[in-house]
Parts: structure tokens; C-alpha cells; sequence
């Protein structure tokens, strides 16, 4: 692949000459430099393989990508265009008419075999060196303007927090209102119904038997089936096996009955958070339940691992991909108990596969 | 029929005792740990164990894990499993210790006495005695040759796991014998299960939703 990291590099510099330029006369106009920064970022990320790290481009940012971007572009325009020249002159300076020969290390005009062979050379050579060593160091040094500074960082971070936090009680205020929902529309309403069936039942128990006993049979029924409200409502907070078998000892019971034959793979967690096993928990079920139902595919893997002060949950599939948020509740569920965590949910699904969920969830570690 | 009783619910071991002893069963002990149990088993010789899955001291699987232990020991030793959730791992993992003489049911069956202690029985015997709960789970979670069962087949399957026969199943559904036939010649269909022996063929049924079969 030689070459092309300079090619690339190169490209960027004189990607950047325009922009400098270009930027001189947004000056009046900062409003557009964030779009225009954010183009230079995307560009970056594919030459150069820099982070895109996004950060607020102000006029500063203009003035200084033109003072310095300027002179890098240049110098690399330079650069490249003389590689060009020096190949020319080398190589097809005999079929040019004399006055239009290329000149060799700025204005040594070639007159023959000799000249063309021990100019040209040395020329692409050196020239080639430049771009092979210098142009991505100047490259990578320009791009680095683009990323925020230290300051930016904290500032979007803090920035990120507040909104995150915020999110965070919205997300739990629902959770809990759903939670009491749930008891009120289900148990809570069969407790007072099994209790009416009673009274009902106790003034009957004399003078009619037979209606008292199919009174105490309904309340019989009503409170069956408040239990098994109940069991429902608990599943959803906190699952028993859970409770039981810890996380990985969940996981495997999860994975054992998935519809998709799924591999566990499961590092070493240490003290994982009630609230963030049953999240946990809770991916998985219903990234494998969506791979069995939507993707058709053969295979998943389901790999729990510690990182960055958190749990990451990755759940892969090789099914046909182009999973989709909107069309089941499933990832839309995951999606809000983990930001109720302050977690991410980043779903990979391109048409044709695999599917990757990955969920990041902070552990105070 | 001479019983030991693992729970650790004073309440609720009470109320069994008297239910057992209106059916003429025997409680020899009630202990309210694993290793309780596995000591009633050897110095007793129960005919039959009713165990819950929660148990001190760190009220997890113990109850579970104890009843395994037993069945692993003593192949074939009727165990009935009460918990206040039907875990399908949990199943699975029971039915590893053979399909005969076990049961798995909530709590809450416990109230409708007839049929929990016919349940009993019917473990005791050698019988298996699985909660409607653990189909319905797995309806809830699997699109497979489940899809295919229509309601009425899904509920003749769960009283089929429950170990219920063809007569007890018609009149729980009050159908005729006929219809509760027609009804599992067609979940045997469904699923794939050959003609064969019709016993064996039932557990296969059951066993099919257990995801216990090979794939």
C-alpha cells in the first residue's frame, strides 16, 4: 500500500488549502463553519482514520485552519504536483518542444537522457520521501485542530450529563408509573374484587348455600389470578432467576431455550448492579427473541464483558439484518430501561446482516 | 402415602399438612433446608417428597438443587417441586433426572386441592406433573411448531403435561373423550412425533416444548 497514506494525506492537505480559503469568506458568517468542520471531520475519518470527534466549530477554528491550512495545502500541492512533473520530465521530456520542457528542482531545464535521469530521480525521490513522512504527520497535525481541546471535551461531556440525567428521572418516572400501573390495573383490582366475592359470599353462607359456593369459587379464581398478575409485574422488575442464579446464570438459561442456537460468552463481571443485571438481562431476552422471530438467522452470540467503568452487551446474529426499532416493541423497550441507566444502545443492522446490538451500561466502577 | 415436606413457610407448610391429611397422606417430617432434606430422605424412607424451590439460608435454588440431588442419588424418587414462579431452566433441568416421578407446579395450584393432590398421586406412581404455566411460557417466547397449535391444542397439550389422561382431560375441558383424541392426534402431528408408543409419545409432546430434545 505504499503510496497511498501519502496520496491520502496529501488529498486531505489540499482538501484543506480549499477550505481555508473558503473559510476566509465565511469569517463574516460563522454560522456555516460548523457544517463546513463537520465535512473536514468525515473527510479525516476516512483518509486518515482519525476519530470524528465532533466539537464547537466557531470563527476561531476558521481563522486558524486558514493561517495554517493555507501553507500545509500548499506545501503538499507542491509536493504532489512535482512527483507528477519529475515522472513527466524523466520519463517524456523528448516528446515536449524545447521552451515547454518541465524544469527539474524548480528551474533546471532538461537537455537529455542525463539530465532527465539524474535530475528526475533524486527529485522523486526526495519529493516522494516528503510525502511519504512528512505530508501525514502535517495531515494528522490539521486534522487534530478539528478535535475538540481538552476544555471542549469536559464542557460537551457536562453537557451530555445534564440531558442525560434528566432523561435518566424522565425514564425512571416512567418506569415507575408503569410499575404502578401494572398493580393497579391488575393485582390490586382482583384483590378488591376477590374481597367483595367474599363479603358476598359470607352473607350468603347461610341462607344459600349454593350461591355462597359459587361466590367463594369466583373469589377462588380472582385471587389465582391476582398471583399471577403479580408474578407477571415481578418478572418485569427484578426476574426470579435473577434472584436465584445471578446474571451469567441466567444468561445461560436464556440462552439455553433461545429460538436461535446462541453461544454464551461471559468474562469475568465481578459485582454487577441489581438494576443494571436486570437490564441486562432484559437485552438479551428480547435481542434473541427479535433474532428468532425477524432475522431468520442460524446463529447468535451473546457476550457480556466489563469496559470503560461498565457492562457491555453485545448480541450478534447472522440473520438478514435490517432490524427495525419502529416495527416491534422489543428494541424500543431495551432502548428505555437503558437510558432510565444512562446506557447507550447502538443497533448494526445493514440489509443482508449480521445484526450486532451493543449496550453500554455505566456501573459506577 | 408417607410424604417429607421441604418448605420454609410455616403457613403454607401448615395448610399442606392439613390438606394431606384429609387425603389420608402421612407426613412423616417437615424440614425447611436441602441438607433437612436429603436427611429426612435417608432416615425416613418417604414414598414421595414435596419440595419448594426457595429455601434458607440464601433462599435461591437450594429447594431445586436439593431435589436433583435426591433424584440423582436415588433414581426415579417421586419429587414434587412447588415454587411461586415456573422457570423453564428449572424444568429442564428436573426432567434431566428422568421423566418419571416428577412434578413441577406454582403455589397456587396447592388451592385447588382435588387436582394438586391427584397431581401428587400421579408423581407418586411414577407419573409426571408439569404446570400449565410452562407451556404458556413458552408459547410466549417461541414461534416454532408452536405457532401451528391452535388455543384448544395448546390447552389439551398443558393438561397433558400436567399428566392428566385422555378421560380427566375431557372432562376438565368438558368435551367428549372423541374430541380431546382428535386434539392430540393433532399436536402429535404438528410436531412431528411418529406414531409409536402412546405414552411415551405424550412425554415426547411435553418434552418437545422443554426444548429438552436435541435439536
Amino acid at each position: 500500500m505504499y503510496g497511498t497514506n501519502a496520496l491520502r494525506a496529501g488529498g486531505f492537505l489540499v482538501g484543506n488549502l480549499f477550505a481555508a480559503l473558503g473559510g476566509v469568506f465565511l469569517l463574516p458568517r460563522p454560522a456555516m463553519a460548523p457544517g463546513w468542520a463537520d465535512r473536514r471531520r468525515a473527510r479525516a475519518r476516512r483518509w486518515l482514520g482519525t476519530p470524528a470527534e465532533s466539537s464547537p466549530t466557531t470563527r476561531r477554528w476558521l481563522l486558524v485552519n486558514a493561517v495554517t491550512g493555507a501553507p500545509a495545502g500548499l506545501l503538499a500541492l507542491l509536493v504532489l504536483a512535482n512527483i507528477i512533473v519529475g515522472v513527466i520530465g524523466m520519463t517524456a521530456w523528448w516528446a515536449l518542444p524545447a521552451a515547454n520542457r518541465p524544469r527539474l528542482w524548480v528551474d533546471l531545464r532538461i537537455d537529455g537522457w542525463g539530465d532527465a535521469l539524474g535530475l528526475g530521480i533524486p527529485q522523486v525521490l526526495v519529493l516522494g520521501a516528503v510525502a511519504q513522512y512528512v505530508l501525514p504527520v502535517l495531515a494528522r497535525a490539521q486534522a487534530r485542530l478539528l478535535a475538540p481541546s481538552g476544555r471542549e471535551r469536559m464542557a460537551a461531556r457536562m453537557a451530555t450529563l445534564t440531558k442525560t440525567r434528566a432523561d435518566v428521572l424522565d425514564a425512571h418516572g416512567a418506569e415507575l408509573r408503569r410499575i404502578e400501573r401494572d398493580l393497579h390495573d391488575g393485582a390490586q383490582g382482583r384483590l378488591v374484587a376477590m374481597t367483595m366475592e367474599l363479603a358476598l359470599a359470607r352473607q350468603a353462607v347461610r341462607d344459600e348455600p349454593d350461591a355462597a359456593e359459587a361466590l367463594i369459587e369466583r373469589a377462588h379464581a380472582s385471587a389465582e389470578a391476582a398471583l399471577s398478575e403479580l408474578r407477571d409485574v415481578v418478572r418485569t422488575i427484578y426476574p426470579p432467576i435473577l434472584a436465584d442464579r445471578g446474571l451469567p446464570g441466567a444468561l445461560s438459561a436464556v440462552v439455553a431455550r433461545s429460538g436461535v442456537p446462541a453461544r454464551l460468552d461471559v468474562g469475568e463481571l465481578g459485582d454487577v448492579p441489581a438494576a443494571v443485571e436486570t437490564v441486562a438481562y432484559f437485552t438479551v431476552v428480547e435481542t434473541l427473541t427479535n433474532a428468532t422471530k425477524h432475522s431468520g438467522a442460524t446463529a447468535a452470540t451473546v457476550v457480556l464483558e466489563r469496559a470503560g467503568g461498565g457492562l457491555r452487551v453485545r448480541v450478534t446474529d447472522d440473520g438478514v439484518g435490517g432490524a427495525d426499532e419502529s416495527r416491534g416493541t422489543g428494541l424500543a423497550g431495551v432502548r428505555r430501561r437503558v437510558l432510565a441507566l444512562d446506557g447507550e444502545v447502538t443497533v448494526d443492522s445493514p440489509a443482508g446482516g449480521p445484526t450486532v446490538v451493543t449496550v453500554e451500561l455505566p456501573c459506577g466502577w | 402415602m408417607r410424604l417429607v415436606i421441604a418448605e420454609d413457610n410455616v403457613l403454607l407448610a401448615e395448610g399442606l399438612q392439613l390438606i394431606l391429611a384429609r387425603h389420608h397422606v402421612e407426613v412423616l417430617r417437615v424440614v425447611e433446608t436441602a441438607d433437612g432434606l436429603l436427611a429426612a430422605v435417608e432416615e425416613c424412607a418417604p414414598d414421595a417428597a414435596i419440595v419448594d424451590v426457595r429455601l434458607p439460608p440464601s433462599f435461591r435454588d437450594e429447594g431445586l438443587r436439593a431435589a436433583i440431588a435426591v433424584r440423582r442419588r436415588r433414581e426415579g424418587f417421586p419429587i414434587l417441586v412447588l415454587s411461586q414462579y415456573i422457570e423453564q431452566a428449572y424444568a429442564t433441568e428436573l426432567l434431566s433426572t428422568g421423566h418419571h416421578g416428577v412434578g413441577y407446579l406454582l403455589k397456587d395450584r396447592v388451592g385447588r386441592v382435588a387436582e394438586f393432590v391427584d397431581a401428587l398421586r400421579s408423581v407418586a406412581a411414577g407419573g409426571l406433573a408439569l404446570d400449565a404455566e410452562v407451556i404458556t411460557q413458552v408459547v410466549r417466547r417461541r414461534d416454532d411448531p408452536l405457532e401451528a397449535l391452535t388455543p384448544r391444542e395448546r390447552e389439551v397439550l398443558g393438561l397433558m403435561a400436567e399428566g392428566l389422561d385422555n378421560a380427566t382431560i375431557a372432562a376438565r375441558l368438558r368435551v367428549s373423550d372423541n374430541a380431546v383424541h382428535k386434539h392430540i392426534g393433532h399436536v402429535f402431528a404438528k410436531l412431528g412425533l411418529a406414531a409409536g408408543d402412546p405414552g411415551h409419545r405424550r412425554v415426547l409432546a411435553v418434552l418437545t416444548y422443554l426444548d429438552a430434545l436435541p435439536r
